[in-house]
């Protein structure tokens, strides 16, 4: 018969005692082994009937820290007996904390004490020796001798130790000393003693053998043919393993990519258009006003370095500028100033998108064409849980002889769809450079509630004629960090820019 | 955007007819109208100049009068709470002034609803007066040359009245206005001005007056007004040019105002008022002249029995002009471009109902419609316009959306694709991608990095705040700022960016040049130049590149631990990047306590 390792180990130790019971510990000790192996093979032998394990509860005792203290320097109400008795028998209450080794504190404590035991009488502010006080004063209390026996034997001990080693009424003592705070220190204890039963001393003598049980298979037991030999260990497959957290895309990558394909496969072509901007692509190619709000310092970033761009063609320009003034060949009647020409060679950091289609636009103007741009754009805003100075938008215009105001909302239903929305609502809104404008709203069942999503419109022919383009040109203007905030439950937006390792690595890739 | 609160039961009753609380909202909604939802207002009338001062219910009373600054602690009995108001909270459309005040957005709600369409006239009284403008406002001395006035007889101007002809006045200097550079309005006492009267100019020192809100008589010049006075500090900044001030009089010698900044307190509008001289000055004529108009228009729809006057002004190169002006705008509109880009097929009648609902005059006439603007609208310079009126008529959410019919084919930018290989390698060899923001400080971009400051990055002008006030040239720093931000995350880390760098280029059209650059980075209890190396090597191995790496110096490494990593390309030998065991002093200055290794790479050269 062949048991496992440790059950054997386990076997063969209680059968060198007999029928006799040994302690866990001790049998922990003897073989070497941990208290949960032991625990273990102990619980599988009782399950064969081999084993018997017995278990009973007892106190354990020792000194509390008040009592270590008392036990330095002695009990209050002795120092007070002293006292007392020193004074002839009879002592006011408030001289006492005067007396030696007393203070305030302990003082108060001791007249309870001296009550209790009965060695003194209060009486109009004096304490008074009695007989039994006169009779204890060279001979110490049985809660005294308790605690001096406990320091004596300096360790954890039970009751059962104490009877026999307690020359007093060790239950008088006990009393006492549990009515004072934190002088002993009890606690409940399981004891667990393991002896054979009739029936495993018989399979012992009967002969078994320790079972070779393996972890790892190795290649040496697969070469030899050894594994036959050897008992491959269970594993508890229930058991909790490390993470493992392996290299994947940044959660807005993947929102930018996904908006990136959803364009792609609606016939879009993919541009870009340099972060460094002349004011000229970035605001004046769009028709917006020179003294527009959304152009002053506060909300743009202009460059110190480079500060001048070079414009385009002459006679571009100079269409742009007619057209600012008193509309040119649009047949607008244009914003009636005077534009000037330094404004639009200001370098700026690109503030939308729109930048890099008007481009595309320009380069050019004839259709059908769909172009798309998802890039950075930048705004002077200082960070905050809502705001960052760069965030991505994707830009898309629609260039088409027969395209339709209808056209752009359902070319919005189809993204806003794959991304995921249901329900869309589309509310009039005003841009310099559209007409008509439209705000997309999309339904957040978390929120019950409408949120903008972003703008769109078809280019007014301020913008197009000046390029030489005819056809309505349908576009688009619409902010992502908030489709990656929705998706990954995030309610700061510097959350996706910060970058921490921990939820990058647990922010499920399918979300 | 600002916010207003436009009275509930009011407009109400300018409608004509009382409309549901969730109508209303929706209604608003498909005019374009931001709304924010319903309030309740506490209002305090305030004891010393009547002006009420309202705060939503969960604000406290307010400690000052909004309009005289009285402090109310210092007299409780001062503060006098009245009725609370309804309203219906909404940004300010900019595009439509006509709509900032009760009386504009009712008069827009009846012709939407269909209660009351087309064009609204109004009677205008002729010109009793006139306006003589002082040619210097056309010099650069005192640049503001236009004008527009009307005299306006029989108003009951309470309280209410006033509270809403002074917050249209101040949403109108914000939004065409553009903060009173374009426009700004003075509304007078009539009775205490005697007409003719003067637009002209006067110097900083030239005499003294009242200024508005000055209650003791004592009075300013009108440099000490700029100096010293709330508003004459508020808007000091539209005549810092200026040699003379702008300047209004009457026949007497009267000031009622210095434009664009303060009126004189002896014409100040009161409870009680009957008669208003109003005045917009500025610096674009169609603005002066729409403005008066959304004023004038607004104050017959809120007390349709006052009479309204027209003031003639007199240019100095002898061109005369009354105003206000309110004849309408005429506008052809084609019905069938108007229904191919909207993409909807009214008829002509059909569509020019939708116009009339818009407050428009429309005349027939075949496919071309006729269209009169009313003169308050500022916002149809052309044929456009009026097409999003009609949409906006007809309802955005009754349009059935559509795709173009157009057959295209997509293509994704080549930059896209290299770089979405280069992410997908390192993804693969178990880096986790970070992105970082592309502005930096130059502290993290040079110094803590051990490197001179170059040359050749782009520099913010007014930057919000220093740690963005350039934009990166390498990716190096975000990588450290990242594995910083992350020293409190369980090690080994291994994260990589894929994204654009900006360099100055004083040869293209904008002056810098964007390019994609990879940097991985790796730190850990004993992160090294051989690890990083083979990810290195593993990146430009399926990029289709044999990489050598030459030793090299750089203060970012360890001396003796870096390399300059070199490819053949059509070029020849390119060096395209850096790698090594990121020097202690650097690691130190990022707050990090483990070695770290990283290398970063110019895609942009080697794409294929």
């Amino acid at each position: 018969m062949k048991l496992p390792q440790h059950e054997y180990e386990v076997m063969q130790r209680l059968a060198t005692i007999g029928p006799a019971s040994e302690a866990l510990e001790e049998v922990c000790e003897a073989t070497g082994l941990d208290q949960v192996h032991v625990t273990v093979a102990a619980s599988m032998l009782a399950g064969r009937g081999w084993l018997s394990l017995d278990e009973s509860s007892f106190v354990e005792l020792r000194l509390g820290k008040v009592g270590a203290e008392l036990a330095e320097s002695g009990f209050p109400e002795r120092s007070s007996l002293r006292a007392i008795a020193a004074a002839g028998g009879r002592l006011p209450i408030a001289k006492l904390a005067e007396a030696p080794g007393l203070d305030k504190k302990s003082a108060g404590e001791s007249i309870k004490h001296l009550a209790t035991k009965g060695w003194a009488e209060r009486d109009k502010g004096e304490l008074g020796l009695t007989e039994a006080g006169r009779a204890a004063l060279d001979v110490p209390s049985v809660d005294e001798r308790l605690v001096a026996l406990l320091r004596e034997m300096d360790r954890a001990t039970t009751l059962d130790e104490l009877e026999g080693a307690a020359d007093f009424p060790l239950e008088q003592a006990l009393a006492l000393l549990r009515g004072r705070r934190d002088v002993l220190s009890e606690k409940k204890r399981t004891r667990r003693r393991l002896s054979l039963t009739a029936e495993g001393r018989e399979r012992w003598a009967a002969g078994i053998e320790p079972l070779i049980e393996v972890t790892q298979l190795t290649s040496e037991l697969l070469i030899g043919g050894k594994w036959r030999e050897v008992e491959l260990k269970r594993y508890d497959v229930a058991l909790d393993v490390a993470p493992q957290y392996g290299g994947k895309p940044h959660p807005f990558r993947r929102v930018l990519d996904e908006t990136r394909d959803v364009f792609l496969q609606m016939g879009f072509s993919e541009v870009d258009s340099p972060h460094v901007e002349s004011a000229f692509w970035d605001f004046d190619a769009l028709f917006q006003p020179q003294d527009h709000p959304a152009r002053e310092m506060q909300d743009t970033f202009y460059l110190g370095r480079p500060s001048r761009t070079i414009l385009p063609a002459k006679h571009l320009v100079e269409t742009v500028k007619d057209t600012h003034e008193t509309g040119g060949e649009s047949g607008s009647l244009g914003w009636q100033y005077r534009w000037q020409l330094d404004k639009a060679q200001k370098a700026v950091l690109r503030t939308h998108t729109t930048a890099a289609t008007i481009r595309a636009l320009a380069d050019d103007p004839s259709g059908p064409r769909k172009v798309f741009c998802v890039g950075r754009v930048f705004r002077r805003e200082a960070i905050d849980y809502k705001h960052l100075p760069v965030f991505y938008q994707v830009d898309g215009i629609i260039v088409d002889e027969n395209g339709t105001f209808a056209d752009l909302l359902g070319t919005l239903s189809a993204f806003y769809r794959k991304m995921g929305f249901e329900k869309f609502d589309f509310r009039p809104a005003f841009f310099p450079y559209t007409e008509p404008s439209v705000e997309v709203f999309v339904w957040m069942e978390q929120r019950k509630d409408w949120v903008e999503m972003g703008g769109a419109g078809i280019f007014r022919p301020e913008v197009t004629i000046p390029f030489g383009c005819h056809a309505p040109v349908l576009a688009w203007g619409l902010g992502l960090e908030r489709l990656a905030m929705f998706r990954f439950e995030l309610d700061d937006i510097r959350q996706i820019y910060q970058s921490d390792v921990k939820w990058l690595r647990e922010v499920p890739l399918c979300r | 955007m600002p916010v207003i609160g436009i009275p509930v039961d009011h407009l109400n009753r300018l409608i004509g007819r009382a409309i549901e609380r969730e109508q209303l909202l929706e209604h608003l909604q498909h005019l374009g109208c931001d709304i924010e939802g319903f309030a309740t207002l506490a209002r305090f009338s305030c004891g010393v100049c009547g002006h009420i001062n309202e705060v939503t219910e969960s604000e406290d009373a307010p400690a000052y009068c909004e309009r005289c600054g009285f402090d109310f602690r210092s007299d409780e009995a001062q503060r006098r709470a009245i009725d609370p108001i309804d309203v219906v909270r909404m940004e300010l459309l900019a595009v439509r002034p006509d709509i900032f005040d009760v009386g504009g957005l009712a008069r827009c709600v009846r012709g939407y609803l269909g209660l009351e369409t087309g064009l609204q006239r109004y009677a205008l009284e002729a010109a009793a007066t006139h306006v003589d403008v002082d040619p210097l406002l056309e010099s650069d001395a005192a640049y503001r040359p236009f004008i527009a006035c009307a005299r306006v007889y029989g108003i009951t101007f309470d309280d209410d009245l006033i509270r809403v002809v002074m917050k249209l006045q101040e949403n109108l200097h914000w939004a065409l206005g553009r903060n009173r550079k374009l426009a700004s309005i003075g509304v007078y006492d009539l009775d205490t001005t005697r007409g003719p009267y003067r637009y002209t100019t006067i110097g900083p020192d030239q005499t003294r007056f009242v200024p508005l809100g000055v209650t003791d008589g004592r009075a300013s010049s009108p440099r000490e007004v700029l100096a010293e006075h709330p508003k004459g500090k508020a808007y000091a900044h539209l005549l810092e040019h200026h040699e003379r001030y702008p300047w209004l009089i009457d026949a007497e010698g009267n000031v009622l105002s210095m434009p664009p900044i303060i009126n004189s307190e002896a014409t100040r509008v009161h409870h009680g008022s009957r008669n208003l001289f109003i005045d917009v000055t500025g610096t674009v004529e169609r603005v002066v002249h729409r403005t008066l108009n959304i004023v004038v228009t607004s104050l017959c729809e809120l007390s349709p029995e006052i009479r309204v006057e027209q003031v003639e002004i007199r240019y100095p190169d002898g061109k005369t002009v009354t105003t206000p002006d309110l004849r309408p705008q005429r506008v052809a509109l084609s019905a069938a471009r108007t229904n191919k880009l909207i993409g909807f097929s009214p008829s002509e009648d059909e569509l020019a109902e939708l116009l009339r609902r818009m407050r428009h005059d429309v005349a027939i006439d075949g496919d071309a419609l006729q269209v009169d603007v009313a003169a308050y609208r500022n916002d149809i310079l052309h044929e456009r316009d009026l097409m999003e009126d009609a949409a906006i008529s007809y309802g955005y959410h009754n349009l059935v959306p559509s795709l173009v019919r157009s057959m295209t084919v997509g293509q994704a930018h080549p930059n896209e694709l290299f770089a979405a290989k280069a992410r997908q390698i390192l993804c693969g060899q178990g880096f986790l991608e970070v992105m970082t923001l592309m502005l930096v400080s130059p502290e993290n971009a040079y110094e803590k990095l051990r490197i001179p400051t170059s040359e050749s990055h782009v520099v913010i002008e007014y930057p919000v705040s220093q740690e963005q006030s350039i934009v990166r040239e390498s990716l190096v720093p975000g990588l450290l700022e990242t594995m910083s931000l992350n020293a409190h995350n369980d090690l080994p880390q291994q994260i990589f960016e894929v994204g654009h760098v900006t360099e100055l280029a004083p040869t293209l059209e904008t002056g810098a040049r964007d390019y994609y650059r990879a940097a991985a980075a790796i730190i850990s209890a004993k992160a090294g130049f051989a690890e990083i190396k083979q990810v290195a090597e593993a990146l430009l191995r399926e990029l289709g590149y044999a990489a050598r790496f030459v030793a090299a110096s750089q203060g970012t490494f360890i001396e003796g631990r870096a390399a300059s990593i070199v490819v053949e390309t059509a070029d020849g030998a390119t060096p395209i990047g850096v790698i090594g065991e990121v020097h202690p002093e650097v690691l130190e200055r990022f707050n990090l306590v483990h070695p770290a290794a990283l290398f970063e790479l110019d895609l942009a050269a080697i794409q294929r």
